[in-house]
């Protein structure tokens, strides 16, 4: 009986694991609509933000007639060489959701590796428990921690972070600012990668057919030409790309709580399934166990019988 | 004003939008809003412009499937407003709704600021303008009682 009732108490424990990642999966899923509906809600401010951009872009590439390029200049779109750079790395707290921090972790040592061998100074900043504890156990040194960010980011918690950064940009303590990230694309794709934050890249005055649509709007009496600005769209451009750099950020740690409730989704999905397949497999063993058990006890039985009979 | 009714439409339509997400859309008669240097009304068929915009309160009247002379008041922090063709989009880091403001947290808020030394022109440049805040969102705070 020994080993039938050894197989019954495995087959128990793997039941309840299951049940502990069913939910999980089911937790993960209301956790990853929930955020789902956050990103899905903050893109309108991006999109607005870079509508205004675009005017301003072409408002005033038409008129200092460079074409390609802004009329004028601001601090954060001037491309300095790299002395002194800052690295964003954006993890989860907890641990179950597959490959996701692991992957960011491999990714930012990757790019920390990088820096070091040109001999850059390195400002480094983590987000989330498991990217802190990887990385330390890696000899990384972290200059910033952050452990308030679970599945809905907040922009208030996130906008200190990023105004702290343009400061040190700014004053040029830091020459660069890269996150590492993972990138939500669909519910079935995520990318971890590295984006470059700052310098900001110059907003594209319109090209030459998008230049000729807005003469065609123009005559419509829509030309975003029409625009007045006030104060001025230096002044505006001043508000506006702090702002777009914000925005940009928030949209990090977004897609970053995203991509850990799917990753988690996906991998307690696949755990429920392993789990699955394994108590299928211990009852087979078990009931083939507990049957040539009982063969066995007749055979016994049988046995008796015969030598009764003699 | 025959020619500003475009496709039956009536009003201006008015968006506040902030990173989280688009608290209001919603269409109204009137629409004020706080530039950088005074109030600005908005009405049905005004030039398109984007301004730059100050801390203090978004008025908006006579909205639709509100009462007659309905006021609604949101206070913003910055930001910008774009004036389309009878759009109007407001592009905030922060708004709040005039009910949800607390006059006696602002009041401790500006209390702190004022108390707080600051050194250096950089870092009293950058208080006087979070006092000027403080003391718009108090104004507003106490408008609503």
């Amino acid at each position: 009986m020994a080993k039938a009732r050894a197989l019954d108490r495995r087959r128990k424990s793997v039941k309840n694991i299951r049940k502990i990642t069913r939910t999980m999966e089911l937790i993960a899923t209301a956790r990853f609509k929930k955020a789902m509906d956050r990103s899905v809600a903050s893109r309108d401010y991006t999109l607005r933000l870079a509508k205004i951009l675009a005017n301003i872009a072409a408002a005033t590439a038409g008129g200092a007639g460079t074409g390609s390029t802004l009329g004028f200049s601001h601090p954060l779109l001037e491309v300095r060489p790299t002395k002194r750079t800052a690295v964003l790395i954006l993890t989860g707290n907890r641990g179950l959701c597959g490959g996701y921090n692991s992957n960011v972790v491999r990714q930012a040592q990757a790019i920390l590796g990088q820096w070091r061998s040109e001999k850059v100074e390195l400002h480094t900043a983590v987000s989330g428990k498991r990217g802190i504890s990887a990385l330390k156990f890696r000899g990384v040194e972290i200059d910033e921690r952050y452990l308030q960010f679970e599945d809905k980011p907040e922009f208030d918690q996130v906008a200190p972070i990023g105004r702290a950064y343009l400061e040190e940009y700014s004053a040029g303590r830091i020459d660069r600012l890269d996150v590492v990230y993972t990138r939500f694309d669909s519910i079935a794709r995520q990318a971890t990668v590295t984006e470059m934050l700052l310098p900001l890249k110059a907003p594209e005055a319109p090209s030459g057919s998008a230049r000729a649509t807005a003469a065609k709007a123009a005559a419509g009496g829509l030309a975003s030409d029409d625009y007045d600005f006030y104060p001025s769209a230096q002044s505006i451009l001043e508000e506006l790309l702090p702002a777009s750099f914000m925005a940009r950020l928030f949209k990090c740690f977004l897609d970053s709580a995203v991509s850990e409730q799917v990753a988690r989704m996906v991998a307690m999905k696949a755990a429920s399934e392993n789990a699955g397949g394994l108590i299928k497999d211990l009852s087979r063993r078990y009931n083939r166990a507990r049957q040539s058990q009982i063969t066995g006890e007749i055979m016994e039985i049988l046995g008796g019988v015969e030598a009764l009979k003699k | 004003m025959a020619e500003s009714k475009r496709g039956g439409e009536t009003g201006v339509r008015c968006v506040i939008t902030t990173p989280e997400a688009t608290v209001l859309d919603t269409r109204a008669e009137f629409i004020s809003v706080p530039l950088f240097d005074g109030q600005r009304g908005i009405g049905r068929g005004h030039a398109p412009f984007v301004g730059r915009l100050g801390v203090g309160e978004v008025r908006i009247t006579g909205e639709r499937g509100g009462a007659a002379g309905a006021l609604r008041r949101t206070f913003i922090d910055g930001g910008f407003v774009e004036v389309g063709h009878d759009e109007v989009t407001i592009i905030t880091q922060r708004s709040i709704p005039a009910e949800k403001l607390d006059a006696a947290a602002a009041r401790t808020d500006l209390e702190r600021l004022k108390s707080a030394p600051s050194h250096g022109d950089e870092a009293i440049t950058a208080r006087m303008r979070s006092e000027e805040a403080a003391r718009a969102l108090l104004r507003a705070a106490e408008r609503k009682g």
